[in-house]
């Protein structure tokens, strides 16, 4: 075919093209999928249990937690079928457990750690322990999850937790150079109590600027240059399409948790320096004793990697282990290689340690 | 080149050169980008536009506040604090059932008593209630 009869080839089917990607970019696609019921729920929170696919005698005895971010839907684990963390796991045999912390209204603005780790997360626990009759279990906690997961684990060091994973866990904020986010709140530029007096929530909108402004042209224009390089691949458009309606789906922050993590901990470093006091307790991190695991993606620019090094010194654990994944933040968990890099090296650390 | 037959059999792609130029393009652009954002300057400008938004905002939020909070009360109608401190007393209720909840599933956990043996002076005496009916 001629150069020429290419380019026409090409333009003729313009139209078709423009359709498709107007179309992947306004709609959304049916997401978390995987079949789930509610065992508990308080307030915005909600506990659910994924419907076991293994039998009883196959299956790990030991539950596992996962716990998301809060300003974020949680679904970004069990995206869509045949590319699911949460429906991998289910396969692999685990009791599955996702605390949703759900949207906070105006009446959630104080709401701060203190609240969801010493009310929230307990009484979550202890439902997950009765419903599936076990006193042991594991919790994964995802970027301000692991926040949460951690200062529970240190909080509450006797309450069974046997293991502890670490996804992209921003803990560490000594280095202001390296994190962007730092500087973008330090004190000098940003009033955060004028923000949330006029918003009382920090708004989903304002925290997904900030995460697309950190790479802008890759996610204001790249983003969509791929989807539409890609166009006529429907496998890739379908991928494409549940990325973007779990992006486009954003939740606010609690005004007092988006305080603390502000002040105590992107100003303070408060966490690290084992100064960090929640509801009159000292967060100290060598109470943690549980098996852990921490995955660092090596190029997140969300959580760069020097924010989740230093926990590993500071816990008790003999039993420890750091990984590190090629990928961004979200990327090691739901980019195209998570199914053959971190997923398995998740369940094969997990496996024996669920016995 | 373009026009020409790969060695897969596949048509030449035309766009293929500008495809090259365009991303080695906003390959530079990106990480232009990305330095830039991640100064001091940056932080500074968006601090400063955010500061100035709100405290130009600040007036109109709280003339619509009162407002609407007057032309609520005019209508009987609740308002929007009524509804939160609502919403919050409902979360007390539901923390309240939880504890509720959690005692319950303590005592569906407890063994229960183990049944006594026929034989015994309190299960003969049932054993005869039952014979006779009663």
């Amino acid at each position: 075919m001629s150069e020429a009869a290419l380019i026409a080839d090409e333009l003729l089917g313009l139209p078709e093209k423009l359709n498709t990607f107007s179309k992947a970019v306004t709609t959304k696609v049916p997401i978390a999928q995987t079949p789930k019921q509610l065992v508990w729920a308080l307030n915005k929170a909600k506990l659910y249990r994924y419907i076991p696919v293994v039998p009883e005698e196959k299956r790990h005895p030991v539950p596992l937690l996962m716990v998301f971010a809060l300003m974020n839907r949680p679904y970004i684990l069990d995206l869509r079928p045949g590319h699911s963390f949460v429906e991998f796991m289910v396969k692999q045999g685990y009791d599955l457990y996702l605390l949703d912390w759900g949207s906070p209204g105006l009446e959630d603005k104080h709401l701060k750690f203190d609240d969801y780790t010493l009310d929230y997360m307990p009484r979550a626990i202890r439902k997950m322990k009765a419903v599936s009759g076990v006193e042991e279990f594991s919790m994964l906690g995802w970027c301000i999850g692991a926040i949460l997961a951690t200062t529970y684990s240190a909080l509450r060091p006797d309450d069974g937790l046997r293991n502890l994973i670490l996804l992209t866990a921003p803990l560490d904020f000594s280095d202001k150079q390296g994190i962007t986010f730092a500087r973008w709140v330090d004190e000098r530029f940003f009033d955060v109590d004028k923000v949330l007096e006029a918003t009382g929530n920090m708004p989903g909108e304002m925290i997904d600027y900030g995460a697309r402004a950190l790479k802008p042209v890759e996610n204001y224009v790249l983003n969509y240059l791929k989807l539409w390089d890609n166009i006529d691949n429907p496998q890739v458009v379908q991928a494409w399409r549940a990325m973007n309606t779990w992006v486009t789906d954003n939740v606010p922050l609690a005004g007092g948790a988006f305080r603390q993590l502000v002040v105590d901990l992107y100003r303070h470093d408060r966490l690290m320096r084992g100064e960090w006091v929640i509801r009159g307790e000292r967060v100290d991190l060598s109470r943690i004793r549980a098996n852990l695991l921490t995955v660092i993606a090596e190029t997140d620019h969300i959580t760069p990697p020097c924010q989740s090094e230093a926990v590993m010194s500071k816990v008790s654990s003999e039993d420890k282990e750091l990984f590190r994944v090629r990928g961004g933040h979200i990327g090691i968990m739901a980019g195209s290689g998570a199914d053959k890099i971190t997923w398995p090296h998740i369940e094969r650390w997990l496996a024996p340690r669920s016995k | 080149m373009a026009g020409e037959r790969v060695a897969n059999g596949k048509d030449a792609d035309p766009m293929a050169a500008f495809r090259e130029l365009r991303d080695a393009y906003m390959d530079a652009w990106s990480k232009t980008m990305v330095d830039a954002v991640n100064t001091e300057a940056y932080a500074k400008a968006t601090g400063t536009m955010l500061d100035a938004y709100l405290s130009a905002s600040s007036p109109f939020r709280d003339a619509l506040e009162k407002t609407m909070l007057q032309a609520l009360q005019q209508l009987n109608m609740p308002s929007h604090a009524d509804f939160v401190s609502l919403a919050e007393r409902l979360t007390n209720v539901e923390m309240k059932l939880d504890d509720m909840d959690a005692k319950l599933d303590e005592v569906v956990s407890i063994p229960k008593k183990p049944t006594r043996p026929p034989g015994s002076p309190r299960g003969k005496r049932a054993a005869r209630r039952r014979k006779e009916g009663k």
